[in-house]
């Protein structure tokens, strides 16, 4: 891809997940978790079972469970929503952290500070797409020991990131900052066996993020709620039903 | 150290009868307080997954028991400052009463947060590095604010029923300034919740007016209960002229309240905009949470409003305090309803919804519609804070020599406009 911006500028960092390709597998759910040692009953990154192109609110899910087509054979439909943190531009999450724990980054990345935090969960009484986890209490892991990162991460030397999670916190998605800040792409993306996802720098026009969004016709989530998120997803386009 | 203080009452009983009920009740509170205490340092040792509350439902119990104490405070304001701004002289003598439980309430309030916190070690950090952008600042400042000023305001009345009209003015001026004070602090604990898009249940502008009122409504209920009880134990004598004057503004702050809720209801039920109707077909008869919906609007609201209303019922014994009761219950209601409905509606309408933060053998990691209900943790530490709060209002009661408050010094010279 051609750079024609200044290579000294802030990247403004953006993924864009193709719902076309999405197949629901959950791979970049369970390498998410693998790679930051997600504790037991943690999903920063999770699938919803959708119908092609509904807003989160539109309407009452078809089933309580996963994969379930909605409709009345053999007029089916279904699609996937990959959903974790949007790292939103005008984040409510940020807005309304009491003591700035939660603050984004010049690359428009969210992160939150695993020393500062105090555990009042307001950020997640404010997210509107509810993707904050937080330590209720000591975290279980999944035997085997330590995966992923293994190491402390520190961004402008806040603790972003750390293996063994701290009780009381709020953690989540981080866009993986330990690969973007040394020009790999989040593990989600390396990991999705069907190419749907794409990360990269909105503001550089040749990029393929800037394509699917200013050409590509990707969305946001609840756009009407101004939070202005950094992920977009690219709609399902519908085939039209072969007469027979 | 509040066992301390249970050892100490208890002896007392078998000395003397007259002391014998104050130690019994002393007793009874710090017995609770110390299970609060205790229920406190299990909380602090196993993380808040001592509680209810998980990853969806993640704030209960100690929130909306500290947006009612908020609103509880309140009657404090409308004792005072009603007295004096408005010239309602029949609801001065329960002025110092009001303001001390104002105090008590906002102080209990404030520590209700701390037990709420996953890093309390940490509350610090809300001074060092406070954003000025979350309404949870300003709710800190406020509430500190109001406790500083109801302390002050009870001082200064204090001085003035016992050493008359040298302190008048400043009592005056003081409840001018009450008065915005006590709307601020209602109105910022609704832009809590009322200001947050992500929750259709709470982003309403109606949120601050309706906590003004409600507040109005319980703190008002509460005093009428302090003071009936203070009338039956403590040797405080309640006029009928007072008990006109509560029964009316409980009364109109009641149907105020329930008005602005069917405002709310009727926008919702009339728009049908599906992330609103799916909050609300919660709550109304047939959905899981409907008995707050009967608590608020029967049990705590037409019950009530009949025994301060309807003539017949009015003139039994007891229908003051009962209707006063009941509002206060129904309140409580709707401070539940509040803050569970937003975070039990799903925020996200697929499956498989969010992850719960916690891990159980053969169940989900995921749920789509939340669910709460709190542990014995929540109920025992709200417990300790609520018998911390009798503790505060009994002591200062008789330390303050409040028995008195309805003759001589808060006496009938401001009495010029209801007369």
């Amino acid at each position: 891809m051609a750079k024609k911006k200044e290579p000294t500028a802030t990247p403004h960092r953006v993924m864009v997940i193709d719902t076309n390709r999405c197949v629901g597998c959950w791979t970049c759910a369970v390498a998410c978790k693998e790679v930051n040692n997600e504790p037991l009953g943690f999903w920063w990154n999770r699938i919803l079972t959708t119908a092609p192109n509904e807003s989160t609110a539109a309407a009452a899910p078809a089933s309580e469970n996963i994969d379930v087509p909605r409709g009345e054979y053999p007029n089916l439909e279904m699609a996937y929503l990959p959903v974790a943190c949007q790292h939103c531009t005008d984040a409510p999450c940020v807005k309304v952290c009491p003591v700035q724990a939660t603050f984004r980054r010049d690359d428009g990345t969210i992160l939150v500070d695993y020393e500062r935090c105090i555990g009042c969960r307001y950020c997640m009484a404010a997210c509107p797409y509810g993707v904050r986890i937080f330590n209720w209490g000591d975290a279980s892991y999944a035997p085997g020991g330590t995966v992923g990162y293994g190491a402390d991460y520190r961004s402008d030397g806040r603790l972003v990131f750390t293996p063994e999670r701290p009780k009381g916190v709020v953690e989540k998605c981080t866009f993986c900052v330990e690969r973007i800040d040394v020009g790999q792409q989040p593990f989600c993306v390396e990991s999705c066996p069907v190419g749907a996802r794409v990360f990269g720098d909105i503001d550089d026009p040749g990029s393929e993020v800037s394509q699917l969004v200013n050409e590509g016709g990707a969305v946001q989530l609840h756009p009407e709620l101004g939070t202005g998120p950094n992920v977009y997803y690219v709609p399902v386009r519908k085939r039209v039903p072969r007469e027979s | 150290m509040a066992t301390d203080t249970a050892t100490v009452a208890l002896p007392a009983r078998g000395a003397r009868p007259s002391i014998s009920r104050i130690g019994l009740w002393y007793a009874a509170l710090a017995l609770l307080g110390a299970l609060g205490l205790a229920a406190w340092v299990y909380e602090l040792r196993t993380g808040l997954a001592a509680t209810g509350m998980r990853d969806v439902v993640s704030w209960g119990m100690y929130i909306f028991t500290f947006a009612f104490f908020i609103g509880l405070s309140a009657g404090g304001l409308i004792m005072a400052s009603s007295a004096e701004v408005f010239g309602i002289a029949a609801l001065r003598p329960l002025s110092r009463l009001g303001v001390l439980s104002a105090a008590a309430c906002v102080a209990v309030a404030g520590l209700m947060i701390i037990p709420d916190l996953g890093r309390p070690d940490r509350i610090l950090n809300l001074f060092v590095h406070p954003n000025w952008t979350s309404p949870l600042i300003w709710d800190i400042l406020i509430i500190s604010v109001y406790f500083v000023f109801s302390v002050v305001d009870l001082a200064v009345l204090q001085r003035h029923a016992t050493a008359g009209a040298r302190w008048h003015r400043r009592m005056q001026v003081l409840a001018y300034v009450g008065l915005p004070t006590a709307v601020l602090l209602h109105s910022i604990t609704a832009w809590i919740f009322g200001l947050q898009i992500a929750r259709a249940w709470w982003n309403t502008a109606l949120m601050a007016p309706l906590f003004v009122v409600s507040a109005i409504l319980s703190g008002t209920a509460l005093v009428t209960l302090l003071a009936l009880a203070a009338h039956r134990w403590g040797g405080l004598t309640l006029a009928d002229d007072t008990r006109r004057w509560l029964r009316g503004l409980i009364a109109v702050s009641l149907i105020v309240d329930l008005f602005f809720v069917g405002c709310d209801y009727i926008t919702v039920l009339w728009g049908n905009v599906p992330a609103d109707r799916s909050a609300l077909d919660l709550v109304l008869p047939g959905g899981p949470w409907s008995w707050t919906f009967w608590v608020e609007w029967v049990a705590g609201g037409v019950v009530p409003l009949a025994l301060l209303l309807v003539p017949r019922l009015r003139r039994l014994p007891g229908s003051l305090g009962v209707a006063a009761a009941l509002a206060v219950v129904g309140v409580f209601a709707f401070r539940i309803e509040l803050v569970v409905i937003g975070f039990v509606n799903p925020l996200t309408q697929y499956p498989p919804g969010n992850a719960l933060g916690t891990y159980d053998r053969g169940t989900s990691s995921f749920e789509l519609t939340g669910r709460y209900s709190p542990t014995w943790v929540e109920f025992a530490i709200v417990a300790g804070l609520v018998a911390l709060f009798a503790a505060i209002v009994t002591v200062g009661y008789r330390r303050l020599r409040l028995r008195g408050a309805g003759t001589a010094a808060d006496g009938p010279d401001r009495a010029g406009v209801r007369s």
